[in-house]
């Protein structure tokens, strides 16, 4: 990709000379779970586009989120939605200038995998019936 | 240069602030999503609250993901592979707007 002279701006740094730490860690899925987000919405706009003009579109829909895959890809748009929510508003508390400290940081990582995860099975379980 | 980088900063912040609280309102949507057919759907969506807040959900989510996206692109793509991706990333982010703001004047205003 890079041929050394047509890329002028630094490369970001190799991802192997991390050692594993949980806020680089949250770093990299903030920015996967975006780019999930990002498919997810145009698949919406499918939907949404069913629902508007074609009920045919809309059925396949139906049928989709009804099978396995449709669970694994539903769960996976909530914890993306979840995540990057509560990873972005660590984010912005940062951009505001604040905890940034290592132990707040490490520790707020920590939390945004948890409640997100957690919140994740709680959508699920009342989206799937078991609330109602 | 520096400048539009700028104003794509403050606005993916300011896009992002607007969305936390879309985001949750919007979970609870697909929640009840989940278990709807065809004419519950239309109903639900014709209900000028939920036009509006999905449709909010979907024009500001456009404008930040576009940035995002743009971003992950630039970090990542060093080629003339770049400025293609660059403009599909433009196209993706109009097409949903588009999408979003037609179906839902069609479920909202013509039935
Ligand atoms: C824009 C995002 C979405 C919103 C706001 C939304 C909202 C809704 C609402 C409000 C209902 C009716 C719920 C009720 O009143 O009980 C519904 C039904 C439904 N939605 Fe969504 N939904 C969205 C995305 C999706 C996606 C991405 C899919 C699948 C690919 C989907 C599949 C369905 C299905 C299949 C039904 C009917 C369920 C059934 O027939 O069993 N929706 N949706
Ligand atoms: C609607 C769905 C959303 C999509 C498709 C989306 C997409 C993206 C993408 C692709 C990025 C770039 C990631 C990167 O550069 O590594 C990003 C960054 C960001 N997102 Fe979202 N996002 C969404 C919702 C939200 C929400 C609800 C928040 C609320 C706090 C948020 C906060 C942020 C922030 C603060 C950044 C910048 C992170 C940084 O400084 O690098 N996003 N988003």
């Amino acid at each position: 990709m890079a041929d050394g002279a047509a890329s002028e701006r630094p490369l970001s740094p190799h991802l192997q000379i991390w050692r594993f730490t949980v806020t680089l860690a949250a770093s990299i899925t903030h920015r996967i779970s975006g780019a999930v987000l990002y498919g997810g919405l145009l698949l919406m706009a499918l939907w949404l586009i069913g629902l508007a003009f074609n009920p045919a579109l809309f059925a396949t829909a139906s049928a989709i989120i009804h099978s396995a895959p449709g669970f694994i890809l539903i769960v996976g748009f909530v914890w993306s939605l979840l995540f990057h929510l509560m990873n972005g508003l660590r984010h912005l508390y940062w951009d505001y200038g604040r905890g940034f400290a290592l132990k707040t940081a490490t520790m707020t990582a920590w939390l945004v995998y948890i409640a997100a995860t957690l919140a994740t099975a709680l959508i699920i379980w009342a989206g799937y019936g078991g609330g109602a | 240069m520096s400048k539009k980088g700028t104003s794509s900063f403050i606005l993916q912040r300011a896009s992002a602030v607007v969305l936390a609280p879309l985001s949750i309102w919007f979970l609870f949507a697909i929640v009840s999503a989940l278990t709807a057919d065809y004419a519950t759907a239309r109903a639900w969506l014709a209900a000028p609250w939920n036009a509006a807040l999905v449709g909010g959900f979907f024009i500001i989510g456009a404008l930040h993901m576009r940035i995002g996206m743009a971003e992950i692109i630039v970090d990542y793509i060093h080629s003339w592979l770049k400025d293609v991706l660059l403009f599909i990333n433009w196209l993706a982010a109009l097409g949903l707007i588009a999408a979003a703001a037609w179906s839902i004047y069609i479920i909202s205003f013509v039935g």
